[in-house]
């Protein structure tokens, strides 16, 4: 599923594309040749362990770093030199917020509102009273819990095209975290708008993506619709006398102690499992997202 | 009928558009929701559940394909008529089928006597 792209002539409107992103640290390499489009209303799910490299992906595609490779583009413009009516377009909130501590959540909010159009007064109201934010306390005083969902409902009043949230689900509670993915669903989909997030809480991205993408150890593993990834791939366990028949090419092989194996398979063309998957003792099982990535990440 | 009528399990191996379809059927087939009631809307479903509602419109769609549901003008998604009740008790038990099949499977894998899953099985039944 992963979209056709022509760097000579990207698209005008497409809100995210990234490619051949490269990055290291002090020669350790945090992404290695990554290519992402985000197509007008898609949720993406980006999910990988803790240090796969979703942060510096995410920055690198907002422009808020310079890989040592590749280009990004925000809205077909280059994420490193963006328009202020491209950015006046996005709204994203980091892992750790950082800006604006000495003013109060309400006066930050009353600062902002000038300057986006579309800003959501009842939304603020209603949701800093939902989240239980003290909204008359500096923002130096709130826990950096507190000062995460303070950003979140920044972000969602400003109603941006393109909403970016690294690692949201950290700061809420199960009620607060339920209200967040309501709202990034509804706002996605006809609404136009269109989402990033990562997480490694599955269960989150399973209710509202419609992509979902696989980092680990800095590549982009798999990238495929939601419904098209739980319907298309699953376990197969071979007993060990009919290992040999496993299909060569897996996204994951586990060996067991008892010669026995474990490899994820994919359907073909035709919609079918693997010739292995009819061999006697074969055992082929559905499997949930989080037993994916487990699978492949392991 | 109103969104909290379906339950969503997110992390399911099976999707959530087919998890809804599934549902659908079943109330439809033991006639809890009758032919010409109105379904709630995507925006609805999608709100209370805080699901994607392409997700939603996608499990509609399967179901308008299948005849189950039908649009109406100015209503939405209603339950199709000639479906619901005139369901034969055949129909229904093959809507069971793929449960019972893997309830039977894993009963084998647990080396457990037919006559206790059945007790068991009947108990939930109330009978």
């Amino acid at each position: 599923m992963n979209a056709v792209m022509n760097m000579e002539d990207p698209p005008v409107d497409v809100p995210l594309t990234a490619h051949g992103i490269s990055h290291s640290y002090e020669g350790r390499n945090a992404l290695l040749g990554v290519d992402l489009v985000l197509p007008r209303g898609s949720v993406l799910g980006l999910i990988g362990r803790n240090g796969a490299g979703k942060s510096t992906l995410i920055r690198a595609m907002l422009g808020l770093l310079e890989p040592l490779h590749g280009e990004a583009r925000v809205f077909g413009e280059p994420a490193l030199s963006l328009s202020d009516a491209s950015k006046a377009r996005i709204a994203y909130v980091p892992q750790q917020p950082e800006a604006l501590a000495w003013l109060s959540a309400s006066q930050m909010f009353d600062y902002l509102a000038r300057f986006y159009p579309r800003w959501d007064h009842a939304f603020v109201e209603r949701t800093l009273k939902r989240w239980e934010l003290p909204a008359n306390r500096v923002m130096a005083k709130l826990s950096p819990g507190e000062r995460q969902r303070v950003d979140l409902i920044r972000a969602l009043a400003s109603q941006p095209d393109l909403l970016v949230l690294d690692e949201p689900a950290a700061a809420l509670d199960p009620v607060a975290r339920r209200d967040l993915l309501r709202e990034v669903a509804l706002r996605a989909g006809e609404g136009g708008g269109t989402v990033l997030f990562s997480t490694h809480i599955v269960s989150d991205l399973e209710r509202v993506a419609s992509e979902i993408a696989f980092l680990h150890e800095g590549r982009l593993l798999l990238h495929c619709g939601v419904d098209d990834t739980k319907e298309r791939f699953a376990r197969m366990w071979l007993p060990s006398g009919q290992s040999a028949a496993a299909p060569a090419e897996v996204l994951s092989r586990h060996r067991h102690d008892d010669g026995s194996l474990s490899v994820v398979i994919e359907r073909t063309a035709d919609g079918d499992w693997p010739e292995a998957a009819t061999l006697p003792g074969a055992r082929v099982d559905a499997l949930g997202l989080e037993d994916l990535f487990v699978e492949i990440a392991e | 009928m109103d969104a909290s009528i379906l339950t969503i399990q997110s992390t399911a191996p099976e999707p959530i558009y087919r998890q809804i379809v599934e549902q659908l059927r079943r109330l439809i087939a033991g006639g809890q929701i009758g032919a010409g009631e109105r379904l709630p809307s995507v925006r609805e479903v999608a709100g209370f559940h805080a699901i994607n509602p392409m997700t939603v419109s996608r499990a509609y769609g399967l179901a308008e394909s299948e005849g189950l549901l039908e649009r109406q003008r100015g209503k939405g998604m209603v339950v199709a008529t000639g479906t619901g009740i005139t369901h034969s008790l055949q129909q229904r038990m093959q809507l069971l089928e793929p449960h019972l099949l893997q309830t039977a499977r894993q009963a084998r894998e647990l080396e457990l006597p037919a006559d206790a899953v059945l007790r068991r099985l009947r108990q939930l039944l109330g009978d």
